[in-house]
């Protein structure tokens, strides 16, 4: 897989360079007031990743892995520079086309598993479909389908808090993975899980990688991850350095 | 879904729900309390003013509403009659003849309001003899009998048997006067014309006052009080004469109408005021409960979820909250208002209203005791989470996921 550094391109250039680019960012900076002083959480980041990538973000806590991951995403605005999405600039898009891009095209894993507590795991995995408008037959079928490829058979009625932490984490995979994005970001996604568990859901999701070409971006301090990715971005004080192929 | 997790969300702090729904159960019980007994009371005191007193619609001679005259009369009352019989929705009339004059029991004297009354119609309409607290009512024939009001009976002395001579102007000029023997004395809950009420048989006063059948007022009452206006226009209609005036009670007694709705206005401020302290209290649990569920908000935007459907979540919420209040007030309200529709509330002392005794406040049990309160708690609990849906749907994914 090709591995494109544009740090110093234009962002015209960065539009129309690689139709497979999903995700390329520009001079992306981030300032945040922690009790009144700044803090430069980013520091002019330029990164292009294309379609199929399995890409892990690593670095200390702190050096801006999360922050990056919600910025591409479009959770969170950078303070300075540009992020372009599947060719969309994101910072154009008003906040109704910015949660329909999501729920079309990004699947999150969180860390902290971030399950909709008064909903049934069945519930939680089709929701997002349920914002699609896909028809309920479909939902059902495809929502058992993904518990059975996550090994979590059987516990489609149960709540978030009748699961251990390693089933909620699944089910949150489920529910990125259900629609069928085009990227999935995840935060950390091993880090509440025993190894078993992790190398499990690191396997299940390096196979769907391949068999679907969907774009993988890990933010994680996992040395499995690490070893399993196909491009490392290491991230220090909010600057890459550096940035491997593999 | 989004009212699938609202009212699920409505089952997670259930304290916290309870505690909300019974301000909104307070605040409906409250506000349907204060609509049913205004209702109740001014429904009393409208139909004690217009029932008893001056009907619910009044025919005059064009003018004498606001001049009354001994010479503005109505020449031909029984065409006026007739015409006013045959029109739909009237249950009675009656017409009256009024003059000034001077009262004499024995040595003691005052002034005094002659009122000229067809005794079977006016029982009729106006339930007369109900207000013969002494002796008798009228004969119905012109016996030159007179009955006079309690207060009136108290200043000259008078007695049931006694003698009343009265000294006034006929409508032509002359003076008039004659003596009339007292059957009974009237008590009418009205203060006013208890002092200064002296009723004749009608012949009798049209003979004194030289009216020559004549009459100065036709009082009709209606089946329906709500039909009043429409009945109004019917009979001025009908009869088709500029020189009638057809006046509904709301006309005839002009000040005592405004004063009520005066009155109504201030009940309409302070159910304003029940319903701020419950919306307050709302607000307070409504963001509370924003702040805490900040991080969810901030997870289902990050997973597509539009801005507008947040803000319906959080809306739908407090709604659901409001229509199970709603339901359990409405009972609770009307179960009160019933009760006081029997029992009543008495007062410590009697109280006067447009020159009516009232002794008990009673509730009544209506439409507007039930939807009123309805409407005012669903839309000031809708208001009430604006603010907060705003908040949560204005919420930025990353900053509400930072939250614990």
């Amino acid at each position: 897989m090709e591995v494109t550094n544009i740090s110093g391109s234009n962002s015209e250039n960065l539009k129309t360079t690689l139709e497979s680019d999903v995700i390329v960012t520009e001079g992306v900076t981030k300032v945040y007031a922690a009790d009144g002083i700044p803090v430069n959480a980013l520091n002019g980041i330029d990164l292009t990743i294309q379609s199929g990538e399995f890409t892990a973000l690593v670095g200390p806590s702190g050096s801006g892995k999360t922050t990056f991951l919600n910025i591409i995403s479009g959770l969170d605005n950078p303070t300075e520079g540009t992020v372009w999405l599947a060719g969309k600039v994101l910072s154009e898009m008003s906040g109704n086309e910015l949660s329909d891009f999501r729920r079309d095209n990004i699947g999150f894993i969180f860390q902290a598993y971030n399950l909709i507590p008064v909903l049934t795991v069945e519930e939680n995995v089709e929701y997002i479909m349920l914002l699609a408008g896909v028809p309920k037959a479909e939902r059902h079928t495809r929502v058992i389908a993904m518990l059975e490829a996550v090994g979590l058979t059987g516990v489609a009625n149960r709540m978030p808090t009748q699961l251990s932490g390693g089933q909620q984490q699944r089910v949150a995979i489920a529910r990125a993975m259900v629609s069928e994005p085009a990227i999935i970001l995840a935060d950390e996604p091993t880090a509440n899980l025993d190894s078993k568990t992790g190398a499990d859901l690191l396997e299940m999701m390096r196979r769907l990688n391949e068999e679907t070409g969907m774009t993988f971006i890990f933010s994680t301090h996992d040395p499995m991850v690490m070893a399993g990715a196909t491009r490392l971005i290491t991230l220090r004080d909010g600057r890459i350095d550096p940035d491997e192929a593999r | 879904m989004i009212f699938k997790i609202a009212f699920r969300n409505t089952f997670r702090q259930k304290r916290r729900t309870i505690l909300t729904g019974l301000a909104m159960v307070v605040g409906f019980t409250l506000l349907s309390l204060t609509i049913g007994l205004s209702d109740g009371a001014y429904g009393n005191i409208i139909t004690m003013f217009t029932r008893n007193r001056i009907g619910h619609i009044q025919v005059h001679r064009d003018g004498y509403l606001d001049k009354p005259s001994l010479y503005k009369t109505i020449d031909d009352l029984s065409a006026v009659g007739e015409v006013i019989q045959s029109t739909a929705g009237v249950e009675a009339w009656t017409p009256r003849a009024y003059g000034a004059g001077l009262g004499s029991v024995g040595e003691k004297s005052t002034a005094i309001q002659i009122i000229g009354v067809d005794v079977a119609r006016e029982t009729e309409a106006t339930r007369f003899d109900q207000k013969v607290v002494e002796g008798n009512t009228l004969a119905e024939t012109p016996s030159h009998e007179a009955v006079i009001g309690k207060s009136l009976a108290k200043i000259v002395a008078a007695t049931v048997g006694s003698e009343i001579v009265i000294v006034s102007q006929g409508a032509d000029g002359s003076i008039a006067n004659d003596v009339y023997k007292i059957v009974g004395i009237v008590e009418s809950d009205d203060d006013a014309t208890d002092r200064i009420g002296c009723y004749l048989h009608i012949e009798d006063a049209q003979e004194l006052l030289v009216l020559n059948g004549r009459v100065h007022e036709i009082v009709v009452i209606v089946s329906n009080i709500n039909q009043v206006d429409k009945i109004t226009r019917a009979i001025e209609t009908q009869l088709n004469d500029p020189t009638l005036d057809v006046a509904p009670w709301q006309v005839v007694a002009k000040s005592f109408y405004r004063a009520m709705q005066t009155d109504q206005q201030g009940d309409a401020i302070s159910r304003l005021v029940i319903m701020l302290i419950v919306a307050i209290g709302v607000l307070n649990t409504v963001l509370m409960s924003v702040l805490e569920r900040t991080r969810e908000y901030g997870v289902l935007k990050a997973v597509g979820t539009k801005p507008m459907q947040v803000f319906w979540l959080v809306v739908c919420e407090v709604v659901i909250i409001a229509l199970a209040s709603i339901c359990v007030g409405a009972i609770l309200g009307a179960l009160v208002n019933y009760l006081l529709s029997i029992y009543g509330i008495t007062y410590p002392e009697e109280i006067t209203y447009g020159g009516m005794k009232l002794k008990t406040l009673y509730a009544v049990v209506n439409v507007r005791c039930l939807v009123i309160p309805a409407i005012t708690v669903l839309v000031s609990a809708a208001i009430v989470s604006l603010f907060p849906a705003i908040k949560a749907a204005r919420i930025m994914p990353a900053k509400a996921m930072r939250t614990h």
